[in-house]
């Protein structure tokens, strides 16, 4: 009895050291990364025509990997622009547009513009369904000072705390999705 | 080690007489301190059958008269020790010692040994679980928390992990019903995926004792242990309930067993539910946790010498993240840091959890045999199979809040043999080795490129153990080594996405000598060195990218080499007859290549903002502290307790102290105990008081914001228990953070967002038959 259970014993610890070095892993799956946003375009189009000056931030392989590149323009002096925001996720064939999610949740986000120069006035020309600003249409003047301009993009911001829905972001709270900052210059 | 035996009863029973008559049989007992053999009175003993129990006398004994020849459940209780039951089986009348490891309540029911010792108490398995019923509601980690040397590291209330001596996650092995736990160890945000009321008895190791282990342990071990089936053939059980009035919180736990001639089993179920948690100004929105926890164990005996056990434990929880913390970059982090209050606190309280929460579920299966050569030598076999998943979600865009952010599946399956052999000439010997096989997988759900690769790591490693025992000293030496062969396969972080292979091989090996040496009753010395190497990890070698939890991108090194620590410990135990316990621990580790998330000079820019940035480096390091433990039995009613924990990290070249050690802390704890009250037993009133102090190593420009400051709680307890025929009923009411104190610990990652729990009234209640 004693012997034929060491026997059953051993089997098992043989059983169980077997070599099994050529398993490997579980491949993979590359995840469809549809909520990734790589890219930020801000397209300034001159009131009473003109040039469409466009300011871009770009990451093609999301947070991580290559560094994104950043393209300013170059503004006229005292001009009026109506400023179009959108988001893109580049990582997907054809691109896809994050902007109409933004727009669909648009009482969950708000745009936020800040200039370091003071002689930008960005003014909200859209409103979600509960009759606050979005931002991804505005109005843009430019006066005589260029300097950087930096789009925040809040995800559950609160909208309606002090100053929020004048685009003062001090109050707004929630979670930045975008943090992106463009040169402009004024010429 | 005196921590081998905490509660200590041992049971003699000698027959002396023969001739059995009816009705008018009797148990003679006497009941004495084990050590000094001192008589013990005011120990009560109770029959379950006759409703009836005496209390001993000045010298010690009692007399049980007039019992007819049968089976009878006896309660032995006496003030600090666990109640213990025993079924007696009366032909005769009887003698009946009882040792009473009277000085025993000078010890943590939580036990601390400094030496893993083979001489373990297993036919005397009447170690408590006092400690463990006092705090029902508490998790693994917080349980643990207020042990000399150990702390715990927090994400908020509901995650805590263990930390002993510094070190945690892969660098210490925890041990589920002696199965390594497999989980994702890695982060501050995975807690241990085990329910402390499916153990009676959690000890930690906090020397070199890994040895026997499989594991990364680069020392410490925990070794969460549920209580062998009482060898008792009527139905037994237990329930447990407790309420928390911070968070709302409840939960049960049933337990039920029989030792049957064919099968012996034991079942345990906890349910647990609370909802937001609530610091003195504020709620703290989404921290409720829901949790379902199952276990089964059978065992047979299928010869005299060969028993097979079974056993399947089943962990299930859903754990809210205050959504305050959830932060999309650093700009985001300073203005959750400035705010009074975090962001998304909610004026009402409430039991949902939203995102960011966490569904966890962890499922065990053993199956061991031992088989019995003789007296001095056996052998046994184990079998262990465990499934981890994992689930994270996180507040995002569009329909994706039921879309996992995280999805890990881990299985493992282990394998064991172990011999073990005594020599009649006081040396012991245990061997063995163990394979195991983890396979971690991402599932693709998520949307999102894993934080964490793919891989299939297969572990072989063997052991051995010698001990022995001299008149006045233990030796003991072990060794191990283990192979580890881990493959890996990752996504690329650059366009197009491409999966990498990777292979890893190391070799670890462990070492450890421990000595106890005795130099009277009232003094020993224990010293233990151990070395052991760890293998870095894969979050260490693969991580990339962004981990938006910290506001950093953490960036793995596929170069890193293994740790290699050596630790000593050393500690001195004075015990005054039973009035006076005191114990000394210093202990040192020096850890070459030590593994660190170092912060770069590089800020690193993405669509979010520019976030800092944070690599894997090696560095010599070295952890050392002090654990004091003293107990004070001030008289037959008072008693009093100080625990002391200084520890103190940083790198060897340049001084620098490493993060996230604990802080320095002191806890002290006054009893007023009276064994009878009425019809109440075991009466006892505690002050708690516990003081944490800053952690002031840390320099700025290490963390994104200064560590807190100290703080200082104040907690009461009072508990007592009463018998009704043979239900005996245990309760408890208390109160922590009595004044309400506004503190935040170091050691919590919540702390950048949020203030720790405020005050908490508990109560709690145990039933068993």
């Amino acid at each position: 009895m004693k012997t034929k259970l060491l026997y059953v014993f051993l089997a098992m610890a043989l059983f169980a050291c077997k070599e099994d070095d050529e398993n490997e892993p579980v491949a993979p799956v590359i995840p469809n990364e549809e909520e990734v946003i790589t890219t930020v375009r801000y397209t300034l189009t001159p009131s009473g025509g003109g040039t469409v000056k466009v300011f871009q931030f770009q990451d093609l392989d999301g947070d991580g990997g290559n560094m994104p590149v950043i393209s300013g323009d170059t503004l006229d002096l005292n001009r009026s622009y109506t400023g179009s925001l959108e988001f893109f996720n580049e990582l997907e064939t054809p691109a896809d547009t994050i902007t109409n999610e933004v727009l669909e949740e648009g009482d969950e986000h708000q745009v936020f513009y800040q200039n370091t120069s003071g002689d930008f006035v960005v003014a909200y020309t859209d409103t979600d369904r509960n009759g606050n600003p979005i931002g991804l249409s505005t109005t843009f003047e430019s006066r005589t000072a260029g300097g950087l301009l930096t789009v925040i993009l809040r995800h559950e911001p609160n909208k309606t705390a002090t100053g929020v829905p004048g685009g003062d972001i001090t109050n707004a709270g929630g979670e930045t999705d975008i943090e992106v900052v463009f040169p402009v210059n004024v010429r | 080690m005196f921590g081998k035996f905490p509660f200590f009863l041992f049971l003699i029973f000698i027959s002396f007489s023969s001739h059995a008559q009816t009705c008018e049989l009797k148990i003679l007992g006497k009941v004495v301190d084990k050590n000094s053999l001192k008589s013990i009175e005011f120990a009560s003993v109770y029959v379950e059958e006759l409703v009836q129990g005496t209390v001993s006398d000045f010298s010690g004994n009692f007399e049980i008269k007039n019992l007819c020849p049968g089976e009878y459940h006896l309660v032995v209780r006496h003030i600090g020790c666990e109640t213990q039951n025993v079924l007696f089986t009366l032909t005769s009348d009887t003698l009946w010692t009882v040792y009473v490891e009277h000085g025993s309540q000078l010890l943590n029911e939580v036990t601390v040994e400094n030496h893993a010792q083979e001489s373990k108490s297993q036919e005397l398995e009447v170690l408590s679980s006092k400690d463990i019923n006092r705090q029902l509601s508490k998790n693994l980690g917080q349980a643990l928390e207020n042990i000399s040397g150990v702390s715990a590291i927090k994400n908020g209330n509901g995650v805590a992990k263990p930390v002993v001596h510094g070190l945690y996650g892969n660098r210490l092995t925890i041990l589920n019903n002696g199965i390594a736990q497999s989980g994702q160890q890695w982060g501050f945000d995975h807690a241990p995926e085990i329910d402390p009321l499916l153990a009676n008895r959690i000890t930690v190791i906090k020397g070199v004792g890994a040895v026997e282990f499989m594991g990364n342990s680069l020392g410490s071990v925990i070794l969460v242990e549920p209580k062998k089936i009482e060898k008792e053939p009527h139905l037994h059980g237990m329930a447990r309930y407790f309420f928390n009035s911070n968070g709302l919180g409840n939960g049960v736990n049933v337990e039920l067993q029989q030792y049957h001639k064919w099968l012996a089993w034991k079942v345990n179920g906890t349910l647990k539910k609370s909802g937001d948690a609530k610091t003195p100004d504020y709620f703290l929105t989404n921290t409720g946790i829901e949790e379902y926890n199952f276990a089964v164990e059978l065992e047979k005996q299928i010869t005299a010498k060969w028993t097979t056990n079974l056993y399947y434990s089943s962990f299930n929880t859903k754990i809210g993240i205050l959504r305050g913390s959830h932060v999309g970059n650093l700009t985001d982090l300073k203005a959750a840091f400035e705010s009074e209050q975090p962001f998304f606190t909610q004026k009402e309280f409430s039991y949902d959890i939203q995102n960011p929460r966490q569904e966890v579920n962890h499922h065990l299966f053993k199956a061991s045999s031992k088989y019995l050569f003789s007296e001095q030598a056996w052998i046994e076999f184990v079998y262990a199979k465990q499934l981890n998943y994992r689930k994270e979600f996180d507040v995002r865009r569009g329909d994706r809040d039921d879309m996992p952010a995280l999805s890990l599946d881990q299985e493992s399956d282990f394998f064991e043999a172990k011999f073990h052999y005594y020599f009649k000439n006081e040396w012991h010997l245990k061997a063995g080795f163990q394979t195991n096989r983890v396979n971690n997988q991402n599932i693709p759900e998520t949307g999102i490129l894993p934080l964490i690769p793919n891989y299939l790591t297969t572990e072989r490693g063997g052991f051995l153990i010698a001990a022995r025992d001299f008149e006045k000293m233990k030796l003991e030496f072990g060794a191990r080594v283990e192979e580890e062969v881990r493959k890996v396969a990752s996504i690329s972080n650059t366009v197009p996405r491409k999966v990498l292979n990777f292979e890893n091989r190391y070799l670890n090996y462990t070492a450890s000598l421990g000595m106890l040496y005795t130099f009277s009753e009232q003094f020993s010395m224990n010293y233990n060195v151990g070395f052991a190497t760890r293998n870095p990890e894969v979050n260490e070698l693969y991580s990339n990218g962004l981990h938006q939890g910290v506001s950093g991108i953490e960036e793995g090194d596929i170069n890193l080499s293994s740790e290699n620590a050596i630790k000593n410990t050393l500690s001195f135990t004075t015990k005054k007859k039973d009035r006076l316990f005191v114990e000394v621990l210093i202990y040192h580790q020096y850890i070459q290549d030590y593994i660190y998330l170092q912060a770069q000079d590089e800020f690193r820019l993405t669509i979010r903002g520019a976030f800092p940035v944070f690599r894997y480096e090696q560095a010599d390091a070295q952890i050392y502290g002090l654990d004091l433990v003293t107990k004070y039995q001030i008289n037959e009613k008072w008693l009093t307790e100080l625990n002391y924990s200084f520890i103190q990290g940083n790198e060897i070249d340049d001084n620098t102290a490493l993060i996230n050690l604990p802080s320095n802390s002191i806890l002290s704890t006054t009893s007023f105990q009276i064994p009878q009250v009425k019809s109440l037993k075991n009466v006892e009133l505690e002050m708690i008081h516990k003081y944490v102090f800053e952690q002031t190593n840390i320099t700025k420009d290490q963390d994104f914001v200064v560590p807190p400051d100290g703080y200082y709680l104040l907690g009461f307890r009072a508990s007592a228990e009463k018998q009704f025929k043979s239900i005996r009923l245990g309760g408890h009411v208390g109160v922590e953070n009595a004044l309400n104190a506004k503190y935040r610990d170091y050691l919590n990652r919540q702390r950048y967002f949020a203030d720790e729990v405020g005050r908490n009234l508990t109560v709690g209640a145990v039933v068993s038959f």
